[in-house]
């Protein structure tokens, strides 16, 4: 049994990089939910105790009695401690957090013993050598016992707060992952208003109506495909120009579109719609919104190893209303250019009193 | 008789689309086009259609503001939203049962809505920008010259003023007669506005300093504006505590 608080120990150098970051896994022993089940776990193991040691049943009520009033007492001491020390321990690491929680149950353990031992000491009535039997009599026996049980207790029950902790995180990070998976696709407002488009354009101007047709089925061609795919960094820039075309028929002259690319290596690997949803983040925020024209900028260079896109759009004076979607979509754009490249990728973005700038570095990579 | 219809988008094609549609129905008429907010405004104040086909999502001003402002003038349109996709307006159109057409719009359904098309009353309006996520604050203050509708941005205005029957609005680059309650307005922009005075409300980001005048008054200080107002005993304390956390 005592392999599991070792065990736990075992586990955490590993996450201890990340832990920085994390609340704590430590429940919250304020609550009453968790008071619940400290109680239930020191009832248990008083039953569990009791009958480890009784030969008969005969003085079995009597002593799981007096077991579960020392357990069920000093738990809920352990409790009070923890919960009072909530918001200090919430400040360390993982193992630092459950060292102290350890250090705190032992001192809680031993300062009860200590207490419980001394009262029956000092409350035997004169003339009696030895107290009663609801004290304890041998006061070294008594204070290790509880010392050791206590600890198996507590490492077990860190051990299995931990673990569930970690497996609510594995969920909710498998829940983000899927969301962002399906923000990475392009909006639906783009898409019914493009239909609506096509719709108008089938009569006066079958020959646009087919192009845009053509047009719309490459991107979602592209954003239907695997989302961590690299592609060419040409195959990226020809999506994002169709995705221009179907915007540009669409708000017609409102939009402007000024493309400034030097001697990008056409062949390098960039994930697949990375500039594309920059372009229609800039559309959608910048030009939009505008009563007159809005000029996006994309500028493309090389540099040494790295290449450098930033696309960059009006701030309008007034924002639509209701639309805080940007910021998923580059965070979705930074986690993967870092799943693609790690850390030599980099997102930026910059805001001046008329501008909204994103920029991107990626290595070259062929 | 035809029914006079009013097109508003801010995209011309989506525009000739229920252009096109409309002509092919008898007994309705386009009367107008407008490519933003403001023009809808404008427009439906000299030609008095009888329902307007509002896009929620359009520059300067959007859609359901610009109902909001339409439901102020005398001959008000009724109102048919349409939009691409947007589903919080979407669930408040249909929890408050107002006419709304998703683009593409289909045909039968365009002569559905356009048989069934309701003036929106103001609670409905105010509903609608709560439901739809959107502040129910107006970014703009609609005034009107004769036959001209005004638009001030929010932003710019100084200071409301309570006259008799009017209220002066005092912004940026003029003043204008606007005629609503102060005390809707207090309510309206609380966050902006503070009242100094039982007939004036100014605008926070405005205010300058305040000051004691020697008879023992207080007033205020509004940046690009000549004259101090006057602040009244009544107001005076909870004034300058906001002032001194807003400045």
């Amino acid at each position: 049994m005592t392999r599991q608080p070792d065990n736990r120990t075992n586990d955490k150098p590993g996450d201890a990089g990340d832990s920085a970051r994390l609340p704590t896994y430590l429940p919250n022993f304020c609550s009453s939910a968790i008071v619940f089940v400290v109680v239930l776990i020191a009832v248990l193991t008083s039953i569990a105790l009791t009958l480890a040691r009784q030969t008969e049943w005969s003085s079995f009520f009597s002593d799981l009695a007096k077991t579960s009033l020392l357990l069920v007492w000093t738990s809920l001491a352990i409790t009070t401690t923890l919960c009072v020390l909530r918001s200090w321990l919430n400040r360390f690491s993982v193992a630092g957090a459950s060292i102290l929680t350890f250090a705190a149950v032992i001192i809680v353990i031993t300062t009860v013993s200590e207490v419980i031992y001394w009262l029956g000491m000092t409350y035997s009535p004169p003339g009696m050598p030895v107290p009663n039997t609801w004290f304890p009599q041998h006061h070294w026996y008594f204070l290790s016992s509880n010392i050791v049980v206590g600890a198996i207790m507590t490492g077990l029950a860190l051990r299995y707060f931990y673990v569930s902790h970690q497996r609510q995180r594995n969920v909710e990070s498998e829940a983000r992952t899927r969301i962002h998976a399906l923000q990475a696709r392009i909006r639906p407002h783009f898409l019914f208003n493009s239909m609506n488009t096509i719709a108008e354009l089938t009569r006066t101007n079958p020959k646009a109506a087919e192009t845009a047709v053509e047009n719309l089925s490459d991107l979602f061609r592209a954003s239907l495909a695997d989302s961590s795919k690299l592609v060419s960094l040409a195959q990226e820039l020809e999506i994002t120009r169709v995705y221009q075309n179907m915007e540009q028929q669409r708000l017609g002259e409102r939009l402007v579109v000024k493309w400034q690319l030097n001697e990008l290596p056409q062949q390098a690997r960039i994930p697949s719609l990375t500039l594309q949803p920059l372009l229609e983040n800039a559309i959608y925020h910048g030009v939009e919104p505008l009563p007159d024209v809005g000029v996006v900028e994309i500028e493309g260079r090389r540099k040494g190893n790295m290449i450098y896109l930033s696309v960059r759009n009006p701030l309008p004076i007034r924002k639509f209303k209701s639309e805080a979607g940007n910021q998923i979509a580059l965070e979705n754009i930074r986690e993967r250019l870092e799943l693609a490249f790690g850390s030599s990728a980099s997102l930026s973005r910059a805001i001046d009193q008329t501008h909204f700038q994103v920029s991107i570095a990626f290595p070259i990579k062929k | 008789m035809t029914t006079r219809v009013l097109i508003a988008d801010d995209e011309a094609l989506a525009r000739s689309r229920l252009r096109r549609l409309l002509d092919e129905l008898a007994e309705y008429e386009v009367i107008g086009e407008a490519a933003s907010g403001s023009e809808a405004l404008q427009i439906s104040l000299t030609e008095s259609p009888d329902i307007i086909l509002l896009d929620i999502r359009m520059p300067d001003m959007d859609g359901i503001e610009t109902a909001r402002h339409l439901s102020a003038l005398d001959k008000s349109p009724a109102v048919i939203f349409t939009t691409a996709f947007d589903s919080y307006a979407i669930d408040a159109f249909d929890s408050h049962a107002i006419g709304y057409l998703l683009k593409p719009v289909r045909r039968e359904k365009l002569e559905r809505a356009l048989e069934f098309a309701a003036r929106l009353v103001r609670p409905q309006i105010e509903a609608l920008a709560n439901d739809s996520e959107r502040p129910a604050t107006r970014s703009n203050i609609c005034a009107r010259r004769g036959e001209d509708l005004h638009l001030i941005p929010i932003e710019e205005i100084l200071y409301f003023q309570a006259d008799q029957k009017y209220i002066t609005v005092r912004y940026l680059h003029g003043e204008d007669l606007i005629d609503e309650p102060l005390k809707e307005l207090a309510l309206e922009f609380a966050d902006r506005f503070i009242r100094i005075h039982r007939n004036t409300l100014v605008a926070l980001i405005w205010v300058e300093r305040m000051e004691k005048t020697p008879c023992g008054q207080y007033q205020i200080w509004l940046r690009d504006c000549a004259e101090p107002l006057p602040v009244s005993r009544r107001h005076v304390t909870a004034v300058k505590a906001c002032v001194k956390k807003c400045i």
